[in-house]
């Protein structure tokens, strides 16, 4: 399979933590690819290496060995600062706990990765706009997170992570402070954004959450230890 | 890189922790108030009091035995040399008896006590403006004439109102026609040794009052005022060689007067502005703390900022320019305080006392004491900045 053609493709990727006395493996040889389009849950249990695989995959962290390349460039040996521009230009996070900016508006929380990119106040404005009303928020972009509830801050969130067009959205936990009635709109916004064309990687250990994938990765001790289609899709 | 929505940014932080951004830039708001006030108050008093030293005439210096001399008796001036001065001294015009006498006058039916002086002609007289009459004229001291001229601060004490030329006032046994009568001296705090109540010519002071009298300094008046500097030194080298060697005499003219006194002025504004950096200095930590403090709290948002992709030096910038934003809330408010404070005690006290305006330097205040201030706040303020700066991204969002 040529490299170039998946957005993700990890290559016999090892991440040792060193804390003194011992050396913890918390990743021992990985390696998968995930093509664009794909909509993949990675699940395992805690202490499984799941968090550290998606460290590695947010370009958060650098594997010990391995090479890791993200939409063709191999990200494993960039610095801090290269590392930061390609989550600025390649990916969208999404997190358990939204981690919005509190005394923002939402539409400034979304033009955020626009800011560090360099974008005018015009353009910024409207793009989050335009991305805002994509999820669904359109009559409240000049609400503040705490005047939001709960599913509303998590979209506010998705369309900060897709404001800057990232090849690949990771998303930790989305739906891991939501009701589950809330969590199922959640999911059928990633649907929908999957079917628009966007890869999107989900952390869970939710087997309801990460049935909505189309294929489930599944981490035990640092290895992959089963990468199944859900028959999803 | 839009710096100016990083200032934006930072004043809303700072506007959103109303009370903290308060109490931290208290110490700057003092800080740079004390400094500014300080040396407006510092430049304002020497000003005065330098310009009140103009009232002496540039044709004129004082001399003195100096103090610090073993033989001081021997050096003491006896008017008898002072007489034999202006025919051995060159460029010495006359030396006279500097001071004067607390006497008891009266003028008309009212009695009081009054400084009497040794008063010389015009052109060497002090600058002070006449009101009424004239100065005293050589004529009146060739021939040691019985008149006076009366100070403004005399003619209150004496109950003088009006023109009092040609009327008379008796001191001691002696009665002088009254032939001038000062306006307003700007003598104000420094009472010199040029400023008596009453100046009648010195050669009638010397004939009744100087005889036999310890001279404590003396008053030396030139032809040229340039060769000031050479005829002080001869002054002090004749008076030297005429009391047998070995003791010294010390001058002062006007210059050297106002030279000490902005020494003296400037060592003092000195080391109280320096307190006044001291205090911007605890100022400075007092940023660091709360900037820290920032970071902390902040932690979670840095580690976001950071994960959707700012760079180090963005988050640098975020955090040093928010230090910079409260340094600058502080600076302006105790500019505008300091500003306040030192024009009013300026104008109120010391522009009141001496009557003088001096030129204030306010650029040069305001200059020194937000530039230390804005140089402490760099100081203090790039650490935690570069804290926030090095956040590894994955702790920071895991961060409770």
């Amino acid at each position: 399979m040529n490299s170039l053609q998946s957005a993700i493709d990890v290559r016999d990727v090892t991440k040792t933590y060193d804390l003194g006395d011992v050396k913890v493996e918390a990743l021992r040889g990985v390696s998968f690819t995930i093509d664009r389009g794909e909509y993949v849950a990675i699940m395992g249990p805690s202490g499984s290496g799941k968090s550290t695989l998606m460290n590695l995959l947010g370009c958060l962290d650098r594997p010990t060995q391995g090479h890791y390349l993200l939409d063709g460039t191999d990200v494993s040996t960039l610095s801090d600062d290269e590392l930061a521009h390609i989550r600025l230009k390649k990916l969208g996070f999404v997190f358990q706990g939204f981690n919005l900016l509190a005394r923002t508006s939402a539409m400034k929380n979304v033009a955020l990765p626009l800011f560090y990119a360099g974008l005018g106040t015009r353009a910024r404005n409207g793009m989050a706009a335009e991305q805002l009303r994509e999820v669904g928020l359109g009559d409240r972009m000049d609400h503040k997170p705490s005047e939001l509830s709960g599913g509303q801050q998590q979209r506010v969130a998705i369309a900060r992570a897709l404001v800057n067009d990232p090849a690949v959205v990771l998303a930790d936990e989305p739906t891991g402070n939501l009701d589950s009635q809330t969590s199922e709109e959640i999911m059928g916004l990633f649907h929908q954004l999957n079917d628009g064309g966007r890869t999107i990687i989900m952390v869970t250990h939710d087997e309801d959450v990460a049935s909505h994938a189309k294929r489930i990765i599944r981490v035990r001790d640092g290895r992959i230890v089963d990468d199944q289609p859900t028959g999803r899709g | 890189m839009r710096l100016s929505q990083y200032w934006a940014e930072a004043f809303a932080v700072l506007a959103a922790n109303r009370t903290r951004t308060l109490l931290t830039a208290i110490g700057l708001i003092i800080g740079v108030m004390a400094v500014i006030s300080i040396q407006v108050l510092g430049v304002g008093m020497a000003g005065a009091v330098t310009g009140v030293l103009s009232i002496i005439n540039d044709n004129t210096f004082f001399v003195t035995p100096n103090q610090q001399q073993t033989d001081f008796t021997r050096a003491a001036i006896k008017l008898s040399d002072l007489q034999r001065a202006k025919d051995e001294v060159p460029n010495v015009v006359a030396a006279i008896p500097g001071g004067g006498q607390t006497l008891r006058a009266r003028y008309g039916h009212k009695t009081t006590r009054v400084s009497l002086g040794a008063g010389t002609e015009e052109r060497f007289a002090a600058t002070t403006p006449i009101r009424y009459g004239r100065k005293l004229t050589p004529e009146d001291i060739d021939n040691a004439r019985h008149v006076v001229v009366v100070s403004d601060k005399a003619a209150e004490k004496l109950g003088i109102t009006g023109d009092p030329t040609g009327t008379s006032v008796r001191v001691g046994e002696h009665r002088y026609t009254i032939v001038g009568l000062l306006g307003k001296s700007n003598e104000g705090i420094l009472a010199g040794p040029q400023v008596v109540d009453l100046s009648i010519p010195y050669s009638t002071y010397e004939r009744e009052y100087a005889r036999g009298r310890l001279i404590l300094f003396a008053r030396v008046l030139m032809a040229d005022p340039s060769q000031v500097i050479k005829t002080e030194a001869d002054m002090q080298a004749w008076l030297s060689k005429v009391k047998g060697g070995r003791v010294e005499y010390q001058t002062f003219d006007r210059k050297t007067i106002a030279k000490s006194i902005d020494g003296v002025f400037g060592v003092m504004t000195f080391v109280v502005a320096l307190i006044g950096a001291v205090s911007l200095l605890v100022a400075g930590i007092g940023i660091l703390n709360i900037m820290l403090v920032s970071v902390a709290e902040r932690t979670r948002e840095i580690g976001l900022r950071k994960a959707i992709g700012a760079t180090r030096f963005q988050v640098l910038l975020q955090f040093f320019i928010e230090a910079l934003a409260l340094s600058a809330f502080g600076c302006l408010v105790g500019m505008v305080l300091g500003i306040a404070i030192g024009a009013t005690i300026n104008s109120l006290l010391i522009v009141k006392l001496s009557g003088i305006v001096a030129p204030i330097p306010w650029l040069r205040s305001i200059v020194i004491a937000t530039g230390f201030a804005t140089i402490v706040t760099v100081a203090f303020g790039t650490y935690p900045a570069w804290r926030a700066a090095t956040l590894d991204p994955i702790e920071a969002l895991r961060y409770e």
